[in-house]
């Protein structure tokens, strides 16, 4: 399967999040409302990481369970810091 | 590649790869660290006769009984579960050695001379004294007599471990998901092979957050960041401090490791017993389904209880409340196993061989210590037994119960390496000399439970039982010599045993020859007729062409792992691995070809790695000693790397064989994956510190208080732009190689190695300018050791960079390879060093937010 | 003259009645310490039974036409509704143990229920240092090695470290938290009977971790009194 024109608008839309994350704080929006900045360039890193997953690392095309040990990693991940954080609110 | 020397050659044991001889040699090793560990707990029992520091010291005793924690969890009783692993889950499960044969002699190697560096360790003035938890801030060197390199020396062997481990949980995963003998399902597999499974699975993941945690104690260690310093602002009453997150963040990442540790520790212990039960009673294992669905509850659930040692240290009370509660609930299925060991007697045929002595007593010890363990569960207990020898004594009846399952183990499995029975009588009179120095050296440390952890002046009044458990402990400690004694004359006079020495065994290593032959089976095991059978090449030839596709690849290369030249992280290793090796042999896929047993490289690679650190160890004073062998080190690591990708090395995938759930993933992507979801963990703990040292300073008042204006968002969205165009060419290198256009991969990975230079370059000059800066509140630059917010960035970012620069020296050597028209038509290669370059950069996608917007 | 007495000797805040930790502690370990006896007992005995009872004599059973064989695909022996419930059995002790426990729990992070006794509780700021324990009074007053506390009344302590991770804990008023740097725990303590006690520290801080004691003095509230105010102005 070749998938070049896919893979090229994938690369453009990653390139313009990126420049939209710089944009943001370009604008003074991170001075403004930082916690609405924060949040908007977190989900926008996580979209990009989520399309270079599926698209360019292809565990679109690969069996489910390859994503789930990718998953698990990040799970585990995101217990330890949202765990350790929250203790010690 | 050479061949294989006969096993009486020294060279033999240099050279294998073969799991039988490495399992032996894993064995062998972790026995010799039992009894370094045991002697340093010998020291410690002697200066516990009075209560008073008068025969060790204070120094003396402190290093003691933390490189006794140390050597026994690490070095001594997780390795000698290993040996067994690799010695017989390739034989339970039909495969005809490990997935990776190379990489796991690499993890033996790198186990040995981790071992070697912690013993130098002791000569390097102090060895760790701060407790085998290693509790910031006492691990850094600020909190350490004299320059701390022997504990700088301890913090890099244990990297060097996990690297290990690392290597070794990817490798077991990728056997038993690729090379399970036809029929045998998952749920199939014998109890120890499933014990076995569950525990890298836990490692793969826990190792990797402690690796984190020792990145950075070593780095605060070497380079000087200061995750675990803090800073007081007046000399009391510490209130205003740097970084107040500083002693959590260790116990949160060692802690997180630390749990499911405890069971990464007692799982093969309980495979050994389930076996042992079955085999020794001549009953099947009652309930075994719920006996696994138990395992697998417990190890998903290891990774949420970890807070339940540390419910003294202010955390908020509903995380107690909901540490508490999955702390009782992943006790309840341990209740299930226990009984189920204990039904499996019923109506059996009970003969009580030395095995099985020694599985039965380490059930009786586990339940002591199960009930023991319900105390501390209940959080209001547990604030008094902090810290006591209600701790000790509960974890000892734990995790040696689980070593007394493992000795059970080593006579149950000594006939099957060694052709030869171990002597019973001296067997039963070791277990009974063993039961009684158990219970005496850790049952009066329930009755003198006040005494606090770790001191040498416990209240005078209890002296007679600390002098009982001294003298269990020399009874414990000597029964050893009747097992070594036994063990080593019966190598040589024992009665020669046949396949089956034991009744009523099933499992599929008891179908072979004792010891078994290099290859293991005669021909390809199968279960599909639903008991064990082996088929002849002409009949596998028949099943394959029934289902080709998945099963048919035949051949691959191995393709192993190389050292990354920092040495700092296991990853790299498995990485390099596959992009290096994948060029050097597409082996013929007709699978006619023998298999490969040795290979030198293993063993240079570790040595290599164990001069660099040690160079390092001491690297801070600017010794040229130490200085020369880090230079050396490296070098010789990094050659041998490029050694072992050059080396043809055939390692077949198995003609047949059951995969689920990896069916369609092929070996080398499905190790590939596994070692990335360390790396997510190892970079998500990093990303975790870095935020939960932000938050405990003030996650808002960081950004103000911390960093200089010059650190600006620029850099960071043209090194953006950068990786994100090296992943699109990497991509489209793939493309190329499918169209098998030469110059377009050439183009692609030329284009791929140079946006990734410029990567770095662009960082070097931004780091070259921040540590420049001349600012009022930055007056000396930006450096790392300025404040948390330049250590986080440095350290978190340069991780990230060292990720890079193994990258490009894939990418370059794929380069180079493709020069010679490599890939054309075969892009898998590419694909997994693509899978490995798109990772560090979707790391980056969240580090470039996290250190240059937010 | 006798009501002056009273007055004295029945403050507003006289926390002699409340449930000390220690007393909360006692009587849940010794709950624990016989029920958890008894089951290790039980099941331990059992276990041996069972291992001597089906001991191999030799002698043929009708157990032995269904016994493992080599190479067979494992299934699960039977006896599964025994299995679950000895786990249930098992299960229910030791979940309605942790919920008993659960209320103590909850006692033991707010204090007594008693308004006037956690207003009037005497705050004490504790600092641990390599190797020794500084206090500090609402006075303002310090003193290092000694903490000097009334009888009967609710002493709260708010402990941190002046360098490394220490705890502080004394085993006979059943108070323990940790000393962090950077952070401060609370613990409380009520001492109902006067004299001296121990404190120790339970983490090891370094070479002197051993040493690393304190005493605490519970004094009759008078004494404690003059000796508060003595200090004060000195």
């Amino acid at each position: 399967m070749t998938h070049t024109k896919l893979y090229t608008i994938i690369y453009v839309v990653l390139f313009a999040f990126a420049t939209i994350q710089a944009a943001v704080e370009g604008f003074g929006l991170v001075d403004e409302s930082y916690w609405f900045a924060f949040w908007l360039i977190i989900v926008l890193s996580v979209v990009k990481a989520v399309m270079v997953a599926a698209y360019y690392q292809h565990l679109r095309w690969e069996p489910r369970s390859v994503s789930y040990l990718a998953g698990g990693g990040v799970l585990v991940a995101l217990a330890l810091t949202a765990a350790a954080a929250y203790s010690i609110v | 590649m050479s061949d294989l020397p006969p096993k009486s050659s020294i060279r033999r044991w240099f050279l294998t790869t073969n799991h039988k001889d490495i399992g032996i040699l894993y064995l062998v090793t972790a026995l010799f660290f039992l009894v370094f560990g045991g002697l340093l707990a010998m020291l410690f029992r002697v200066e516990l006769l009075t209560p008073a520091a008068d025969f060790l010291g204070e120094s003396g005793y402190n290093q003691a009984v933390s490189t006794h924690g140390l050597l026994m969890v690490f070095w001594f009783i997780s390795p000698f579960a290993f040996g067994f692993a690799n010695y017989i889950v390739p034989l339970q499960i039909g495969a005809d050695d490990l997935a990776f044969p190379r990489l796991n002699a690499l993890s033996y190697w790198l186990y040995l001379f981790s071992g070697i560096l912690f013993g130098i360790s002791f000569f390097q003035g102090v060895t760790f004294p701060g407790g085998w938890t290693m509790y910031a801030p006492l691990n850094t060197p600020a909190y350490m007599p004299g320059e701390a390199l022997g504990a700088t020396s301890v913090v890099l062997a244990m990297i060097m471990f996990v690297a290990a481990v690392t290597l070794g949980s990817v490798n077991f995963l990728t056997t038993m998901y690729r090379m399970r003998a036809e029929g045998l399902r998952m749920r199939d597999i014998p109890m120890f092979s499933l014990s076995i499974n569950l525990t890298v699975w836990m490692m793969l993941f826990a190792f990797a957050a402690l690796l984190a945690a020792l990145i950075i104690l070593s780095s605060d260690h070497i380079i000087g960041t200061n995750y675990f310093t803090y800073q007081i602002d007046g000399d009391t009453f510490a209130t205003n401090v740097n970084n107040p997150g500083s002693s959590m963040l260790w116990a949160h990442l060692f802690w997180f490791f630390g749990h499911p540790e405890v069971y990464i520790v007692f799982f093969p212990a309980l495979g050994v017993m389930a076996e042992c039960f079955q085999t020794f009673t001549g009953r099947r294992l009652v309930g075994r389904k719920w006996f696994i669905i138990s395992m697998v509850l417990v190890a998903l659930q290891s990774f949420i209880v970890w807070m339940h040692h540390m419910f003294l240290t202010g955390i908020n009370l509903e995380i107690k409340t909901l540490f508490m509660a999955t702390t009782i609930g992943i006790s309840l299925p341990f209740d299930l196993m226990v009984f189920s060991l204990i039904y499996t007697m019923i109506k059996g045929r009970v003969r009580y061989m030395t095995p099985f002595l020694f599985s039965l007593g380490a059930l009786l010890l586990f339940i002591l210590g199960g009930i023991t363990g319900v105390f501390l569960g209940a959080v209001v207990l547990d604030y008094q037994f902090r810290g006591t020898y209600w701790v000790v004594a509960h974890f000892h009846y734990v995790m040696v119960a689980g070593a007394t399952a493992l000795f059970g183990g080593l006579y149950y499995w000594y006939p099957k390496m060694t052709g030869k029975m171990y002597n019973e009588f001296l067997g039963k009179v070791h277990f009974a000399v063993y039961f009684i120095g158990f219970n005496l050296l850790y049952f009066p440390m329930f009755i003198a439970w006040e005494t606090p952890r770790r001191v040498f002046n416990y209240p005078v009044e209890l002296t007679v039982w600390h002098n009982l458990s001294t003298v269990g402990a020399i009874i414990l400690g000597g029964s050893f010599l009747i097992m070594f004694y036994n063990l080593f004359v019966s190598y040589f006079r024992g009665a020669e045993v046949g396949d089956q020495p034991w009744e009523f065994a099933t499992s599929a290593e008891w179908a072979v020859a004792s010891p078994p032959p290099l290859e293991n089976f005669d021909g390809v095991p199968s279960y599909a007729s639903g008991t064990l059978e082996f088929l002849s090449p002409s009949d596998v030839a028949k099943r394959q062409s029934g289902h080709s596709g998945a099963a048919a690849d035949g051949g691959t290369a191995e393709t192993s792992p190389a050292t990354d030249g920092a040495g700092a992280e296991a990853g790299a290793l498995a990485t390099t691995e596959t992009a290096l090796a994948t060029g050097a042999g597409t082996a013929e896929p007709t699978g006619h070809e023998h298999a490969s047993h040795a290979s030198f490289w293993p063993f240079m690679i570790s040595l290599g790695g164990f001069l660099l650190f040690l160079g390092l160890s001491g690297i801070r004073t600017g010794s040229m000693l130490y200085t020369s062998l880090a230079l050396v080190g490296g070098i010789l690591g990094f050659g041998s790397l490029v050694g072992m990708a050059q080396e043809p090395f055939f390692a077949p995938e198995t003609a047949i064989a059951e995969r689920w759930p990896f069916a369609d993933v092929e070996k080398m992507k499905l190790g590939m994956w596994t070692f990335l979801a360390s790396d997510i963990v190892l970079f998500g703990a990093f990303i975790g510190s870095y935020a939960f040292i932000r938050f405990a300073y003030g996650w808002e008042a960081w950004h103000h208080d911390l960093i200089p204006e010059a650190h600006v968002t620029f850099p960071g969205l043209v090194n953006t732009y950068l990786l994100l165009t090296s992943s699109f060419a990497v991509v489209l290198a793939m493309v190329a190689a499918e169209k098998e256009s030469r110059a377009g991969v050439m183009a692609s990975l030329g284009a791929t190695f140079a946006l990734g230079v410029g990567f770095l370059i662009n960082k070097g000059i931004e780091w070259q300018h921040l540590f420049h800066i001349h600012t009022e509140a930055f007056p000396e630059g930006w450096a790392i050791t300025t404040n948390l917010a330049s250590s986080t960035f440095y350290l978190t970012t340069g991780l990230h960079a060292a990720h890079v620069i193994i990258g490009l020296i894939i990418a370059g050597y794929m380069f180079f390879r493709s020069w010679n028209g490599a890939y054309l038509g075969d892009e898998k290669p590419i694909e997994y060093f693509g899978l490995y370059w798109h990772l560090v950069d979707i790391v980056w996608l969240f580090l470039f937010p996290l250190f240059y917007i937010l | 003259m006798l009501r002056h007495t009273v007055i004295q000797n029945v403050p507003i805040a006289h926390a002699g009645g409340v449930r000390t930790p220690a007393a909360v502690f006692n009587e849940i370990f010794t709950v624990f310490l016989g029920l958890g006896t008894l089951v290790g007992i039980v099941v331990c005995a059992y276990t041996v039974y069972n291992a001597y009872a089906y001991r191999d004599t030799g002698e043929e059973s009708k157990a032995d036409a269904d016994r493992p064989e080599l190479g067979e695909l494992p299934t699960g022996g039977g006896g599964g509704k025994k299995l679950f419930l000895s786990f249930g059995i098992s299960a229910i002790i030791v979940l309605s143990l942790i919920v008993w426990t659960y209320s103590t729990l909850l006692y033991i992070e707010t204090g007594p229920d008693s308004q006037q006794v956690q207003e009037n509780a005497l705050e004490i700021n504790v600092e641990g240092y390599q190797f020794g324990w500084q206090f500090e009074y609402p006075n303002g007053q310090t003193t290092s090695g000694t903490l000097r506390v009334p009888q009967n009344e609710m002493v709260m302590l708010n402990v941190t470290s002046r360098d490394v991770f220490h705890n502080f804990g004394s085993p006979e008023l059943r108070f323990k938290t940790d000393a962090i740097p950077g952070q401060s725990t609370k613990t409380w303590f009520v001492g109902q009977q006067a004299g001296t006690y121990e404190a120790k520290c339970y983490e090891l801080c370094g070479t002197g971790h051993s040493y690393m004691n304190a005493t605490v003095e519970v004094m009759p509230r008078d004494d404690y009194q003059q000796w508060y105010n003595g200090s004060e102005s000195e």
